[in-house]
C-alpha cells in the first residue's frame, strides 16, 4: 500500500515536472553580449538594454525560448552565463540557436 | 524470448539513429548521443549536465526519466538500451570471463554525482573530466564520426576518449553488462526508480528456488527467498531482459508484477 502510494505521488508530480516543463517553463536569452564587449573595446558604442543607452548602431535582442527550446539549443551547447549572470548565446548570433543541427562536443 | 529482445534490441538502436528527422527537443530515457550526427533524441546525460552548468534544473528531462523509470524501470537498459546491446554482444566474444565485486556497483552513483553535476556546477561543461567529454557511447557515436567527417585537432582528447571506450569494451567482454553495474549514470538515475516500477519479473509459488534465475542473471541480481519480484537481493539492478524466465525450470516467473 505505502509502496502504491509514494509511486503514485512520485508520477504525479513527475507528470507535472514534464507538463511544467515542456509547456509553460520559459528562459530569456540574450544575444552573446560578451560580443558587444568586443565591439564597445574597439572603439564602437552600442546598445545593450541595461548597460548603455548611447548608440543606435547594434542592438543586441533577446528571445523567450521554451525549456524544449533550450534543451535543443544546449545540444550544441548553444546557451552559456554572461558574467551579470544572463543567459547568453554561445555563437554571435541568438538567431543560430532554433533551428540549428548539433555539432560535437 | 532471448531472440524477441535481440530483435527488439537492433530495431531500437535504428529507430533511435534512423536520422530521418531530429526531436532534439526531446530526451528519450536512453544513452543515446545527441551529437551523433544520426540521433534522433537528445541524451538526458548530456542534458542534465549541461542544465546544472547553467545552474539551471531541466525539469522537462527529469520529469521524463522519472516517469520511465516509475513505469518501465531499467526495461530500457535491457531492451532498449543501444550501448546496452552492444555491450550483450561484446560479451559473445569468446574472452577471459571474471566477475567485479558487488561494491562496485556504487561507483556508477559516483560517477552521475561527480562527473555529470558536480564538475559542470563547480566548474564547467567544457571541462575535460565532464562525463559527455569522456562518455564512450560518445565516442563511438559522435566524437568518432565528426572526427572522420570533419577531422579532429584535439588529438589527445580523442586518445583519452579512445583509450576509456577501449578499456570498456575489453572489460565488457570480460563481464556481463560491465559499463551499465559500474559507470551508466543514467542507470544511477533509473535504478532508485528500479524498486517501483509497474514492469518486472515476478515469481509465483510454482518456484522451487533452485537458483537457476540467480545463475543466469547478467546484472547478478541475487535473488531472496522472497516472492515478490525476482530481484528482491537488489531490485536495482534488474534490467528486466527475462533470461531468468526463460531458464525458469518451473515456469515460475512472469513479467508482469
Amino acid at each position: 500500500m505505502i509502496r502504491k502510494v509514494l509511486v503514485t505521488v512520485l508520477l504525479a508530480l513527475s507528470l507535472v515536472m514534464t507538463i511544467y516543463g515542456g509547456f509553460f517553463r520559459k528562459f530569456l536569452v540574450y544575444d552573446n553580449l560578451e560580443k558587444f564587449d568586443k565591439l564597445k573595446n574597439v572603439g564602437i558604442t552600442i546598445k545593450v538594454p541595461g548597460y548603455e543607452n548611447s548608440s543606435q548602431s547594434f542592438t543586441p535582442e533577446s528571445q523567450w525560448f521554451s525549456e524544449p527550446e533550450m534543451v535543443r539549443a544546449m545540444t550544441f551547447e548553444g546557451v552559456k552565463r554572461y558574467k551579470d549572470g544572463k543567459l547568453i548565446s554561445n555563437y554571435p548570433d541568438l538567431r543560430m540557436l532554433k533551428g540549428r543541427i548539433p555539432c560535437p562536443t | 524470448m532471448e531472440k524477441i529482445r535481440l530483435k527488439v534490441q537492433i530495431a531500437c538502436v535504428a529507430l533511435l539513429n534512423l536520422g530521418l528527422f531530429q526531436w532534439q527537443t526531446v530526451c528519450f530515457p536512453v544513452l543515446n548521443c545527441h551529437s551523433c550526427p544520426i540521433a534522433i533524441f537528445s541524451c538526458p546525460v548530456g542534458i542534465i549536465g549541461q542544465f546544472i552548468g547553467l545552474g539551471l534544473i531541466p525539469l522537462s528531462v527529469i520529469g521524463i526519466v522519472a516517469i520511465a523509470g516509475l513505469t518501465v524501470g531499467r526495461f530500457l537498459c535491457g531492451w532498449v538500451c543501444p550501448f546496452g546491446f552492444f555491450q550483450d554482444l561484446l560479451y559473445k566474444v569468446p574472452y577471459i570471463k571474471f566477475d567485479i565485486p558487488r561494491w562496485t556497483r556504487l561507483i556508477k552513483y559516483g560517477v552521475f554525482v561527480g562527473l555529470v553535476v558536480a564538475v559542470p556546477f563547480f566548474l564547467t561543461p567544457g571541462f575535460p573530466a565532464y562525463f559527455c567529454r569522456l562518455c564512450p557511447v560518445a565516442t563511438i557515436e559522435s566524437a568518432v564520426p565528426w572526427a572522420l567527417i570533419n577531422g579532429t585537432t584535439d588529438i589527445l582528447s580523442l586518445t583519452l576518449r579512445l583509450g576509456i571506450l577501449f578499456a570498456i569494451v575489453v572489460a565488457s567482454m570480460g563481464h556481463r553488462r560491465f559499463f551499465c553495474k559500474v559507470i551508466c549514470p543514467l542507470g544511477a538515475i533509473l535504478a532508485p526508480l528500479n524498486r517501483f516500477a509497474m514492469i518486472f519479473p515476478e515469481r509465483n509459488d510454482k518456484c522451487t528456488n533452485c537458483g537457476v534465475c540467480n545463475k543466469v542473471c547478467p546484472m547478478e541480481t541475487k535473488q531472496g527467498e522472497s516472492k515478490f519480484g525476482v530481484y528482491d537481493g537488489a531490485p536495482e539492478e534488474c534490467i528486466s531482459c527475462l533470461d531468468c524466465r526463460d531458464k525458469c525450470p518451473t515456469e515460475a516467473i512472469k513479467i508482469w508484477g
